[in-house]
């Protein structure tokens, strides 16, 4: 993990310039500028079809931008996939893993595709029960695991590959209040090492939570940007919905 | 992250899931006992076939012998066991008493790939009344794509039912990422899904192909060992070729993006229209556009012919010593004996017969040319080609060994016939030059040249499968 925060003169480590995606009549994104820099936790609020999930897609390189661009590191996504996705981890809503798989197998997988190499067994079961996996979990196979023990799973593969930034995309959706707690505590764990994180989310409560900037995003527009520690809750959800109602 | 590491990563993920998917090994086992019985079958057939030509050749020598006995104890004064089969006669000697049997050994990977050989003759007894009947009374002559297709052996498995488990191997090799979720978070890595399926594709074909080879090199060391390298090789090859084309398809099929049970359905549905309807309907249009003539026809003409020539034996003799002046040393034409004139009429018959077996011939041959010209369709129709003829069980080893026995055949009558009609005794002295046949069989070289063409055609489809999967798979990116 990056362990101090980029200097002054370094690009940030996530940067929309005027991103854009268009399918066939659909605007899902219209010139996004953003940028994000380490140990930052920047929290995408908007409705279904705001455009939050295509711009955490354009940054994985998943889909192509129709104009614009997205930059990890100050490179840009499209022509440096390999590097770009060396430098990233990625959480969607649901961690799928290999169901006949321990999650110490699962692990050793992802974090070798990310290649990180064969970092051993004590290294990985270390790593998973910092993510908040019970030790004695690690062995047994995905398919016993709730959703919170995945995304657990999910986070500990971000951290075995030491990613300068985390793209999540509604991570905290399905999970009990204990468990959604219990992962803003390791978001917060990542951003005090200096990792950039972009989350997309319906959750006002847990992005003024565990956000250090939110934007809120309507018909693929980032509308308006606020700073967590310059609102309460109260006020959060009362601009939120301001925005949705206009 | 460099390609090898990937690919390693899978491997050894892939063989992790093999484990902890019961039903997939179920599958593979019960695709090994299939390959054991396959191969016990081509192994049983091959020492069928090996002990069948020992005792054609033990006959040979024992028919020998004992006509040399026989004729000693003639010319030492004994009289002959029976006035109809007495040696001294040539058309006894070189007739059925006396014949002698062509034999063609099975080929080196019989073992593997029966092929056509229990379908084909592999052995003949010659002798002087050897016919164009004799090459049509055994065999199967209606349908040239049966001829390609044999028992259940090495090669029917791998032709035929291969494909199934490679399909089932592979029909979700992307599609179930996907499904199940793990594709978006694989995809996040810095890997291409180009080089995750073809890793994973891999790791399924080195299992299937691992087991196809281990049974066919157990096979052919069970069967006589590493003789013809060349044939083995090409066999390899062709099967190598033959299974990728299979994965390949999968992963083209796979990048199309549509639901695992999208994938099986279009899969499933490529085998039947590649491995039994095309072949199906190229055979149906070869049997329709060039008909083989009747083979009640073909026993009708030979009876006809027969009557007829009985009726006109002396004039028949007289035509075929005008034909044949080189027969005709000795013989007196307006005083022929009863060997003489039964020759000629033998010969009349013989004339007739060629005329309808080489109808029959030159439709077969078109039918063959058909499919030849139309197997590009198959790969099925292609690996089977490759198979038999690496094999030595293909219809071009066959072909070439009848033709050898025609000219055997020939050559006999020659050395005894003028005997027939100058109505000649024969002695001991004389046998140790009758004809004997030596097969002249085919090289490594020959059958690689010959067998190159459809491997390269399967090569070709092979390309073709591979850069439609290549393209699918490079716009394969990790988001719908």
């Amino acid at each position: 993990m990056q362990t101090a925060e980029s200097g002054a003169g370094q690009p940030p480590l996530l940067e929309a310039r005027g991103l854009s995606k268009r399918y066939g009549a659909t605007q899902a994104l219209d010139s996004l500028d953003l940028a994000i820099e380490a140990g930052e936790v920047y929290c995408l609020l908007g409705p279904n079809g705001a455009g939050k999930t295509t711009t955490i897609n354009l940054f994985l390189g998943f889909v192509s931008p129709s104009g614009g661009q997205a930059l990890v590191s100050g490179m840009d996504v499209s022509t440096h996939d390999r590097e770009t996705k060396h430098r990233l981890a990625y959480i969607p809503e649901q961690v799928m893993l290999y169901r006949n798989l321990s999650g110490l197998e699962n692990l050793e997988y992802f974090a070798s595709l990310g290649g990180k190499g064969s970092m051993g067994r004590e290294r990985l079961t270390d790593i998973l029960v910092q993510a908040g996996l019970e030790r004695d979990a690690a062995d047994r196979r995905v398919s016993e695991y709730s959703k919170g023990m995945r995304q657990k799973v999910g986070i500990a593969i971000a951290m075995a590959k030491e990613a300068e930034a985390l793209l999540l995309d509604e991570p905290t959706s399905g999970l009990d209040p204990k468990a959604s707690n219990e992962f803003s505590a390791l978001i917060e764990r990542l951003r005090n090492r200096g990792v950039a994180v972009l989350m997309a989310t319906h959750d006002l409560f847990r992005a003024k939570e565990t956000g250090t900037r939110v934007g809120i995003m309507r018909y693929g527009s980032l509308v308006t940007e606020l700073g967590t520690d310059e609102i309460g809750h109260a006020d959060l959800e009362r601009v939120y919905l301001e925005h949705m109602h206009d | 992250m460099a390609a090898h590491t990937v690919f390693r990563t899978v491997l050894r993920n892939e063989w992790r899931l093999l484990m902890a998917d019961r039903p997939l090994r179920i599958a593979l086992g019960l695709f090994a006992l299939l390959l054991a019985y396959a191969l016990a079958n081509g192994v049983v057939w091959m020492r069928f076939q090996e002990r069948t030509a020992e005792v054609a050749r033990a006959g040979n020598v024992e028919r020998a012998v004992a006509i040399e006995e026989e004729l000693t104890a003639i010319e030492n004064g004994a009289e002959p066991a029976s006035p109809f089969s007495d040696p001294r006669r040539p058309n006894v000697l070189g007739g059925a008493r006396g014949r002698h049997t062509a034999v063609l050994d099975p080929g080196p990977l019989t073992a593997l790939a029966v092929g056509q050989s229990d379908l084909l003759p592999y052995y003949y007894d010659v002798n002087i009344y050897t016919n164009e009947s004799s090459f049509h009374q055994n065999g199967e002559v209606e349908s040239p794509l049966n001829l390609m297709v044999g028992r259940f052996d090495l090669a029917f498995l791998v032709v035929y039912l291969l494909p199934l488990l490679v399909l089932a191997l592979s029909f979700n090799v992307l599609s179930e990422e996907h499904e199940q979720g793990t594709l978006a978070l694989t995809l996040s890595q810095p890997v291409s899904a180009r080089g995750v399926v073809a890793a994973r594709l891999a790791f399924r074909a080195l299992l299937v192909v691992g087991m196809v080879l281990a049974g066919a090199l157990a096979g052919t060391m069970l069967a006589g060992g590493f003789g013809a390298p060349g044939r083995i090789v090409l066999w390899c090859v062709a099967v190598v070729t033959y299974t990728l084309f299979w994965f390949v398809l999968a992963a083209w099929v796979n990048s199309l993006r549509r639901s695992s049970a999208w994938n099986a359905t279009v899969l499933v549905g490529a085998w039947l229209v590649l491995v039994v309807v095309l072949p199906a309907a190229i055979n149906i249009a070869a049997g329709l556009l060039h008909p083989l003539p009747s083979r009640v026809e073909m026993i009708t003409v030979q009876r006809e012919a027969s009557n007829e020539a009985v009726n006109r034996r002396s004039e028949l003799l007289a035509r075929y010593l005008e034909d044949h002046p080189e027969m005709a040393e000795g013989v007196v034409a307006d005083e022929p004996g009863l060997g003489a004139l039964a020759w000629a009429a033998t010969d009349a018959v013989n004339r007739r017969l060629e005329e309808v077996t080489g109808e029959h011939d030159a439709r077969r041959a078109e039918q063959i040319a058909l499919v030849r010209r139309y197997r590009f369709l198959s790969p099925a129709l292609l690996a089977q080609e490759v198979l038999t003829d690496a094999a030595g069980t293909g219809d071009a080893r066959f072909a070439a060994f009848q033709t050898q026995v025609r000219d055997f055949a020939e050559h006999w009558r020659q050395f005894f016939v003028p005997a027939i009609l100058a109505d000649e005794q024969m002695s001991a002295s004389i046998l140790p030059n009758t004809p004997r046949f030596r097969l002249a069989d085919e090289t490594s070289a020959d059958v690689t040249r010959r067998a190159g063409v459809p491997l390269a055609l399967l090569g070709g489809l092979l390309v073709f499968v591979s850069a439609g999967a290549a393209i699918g798979l490079g716009r394969v990116r990790g988001a719908d």
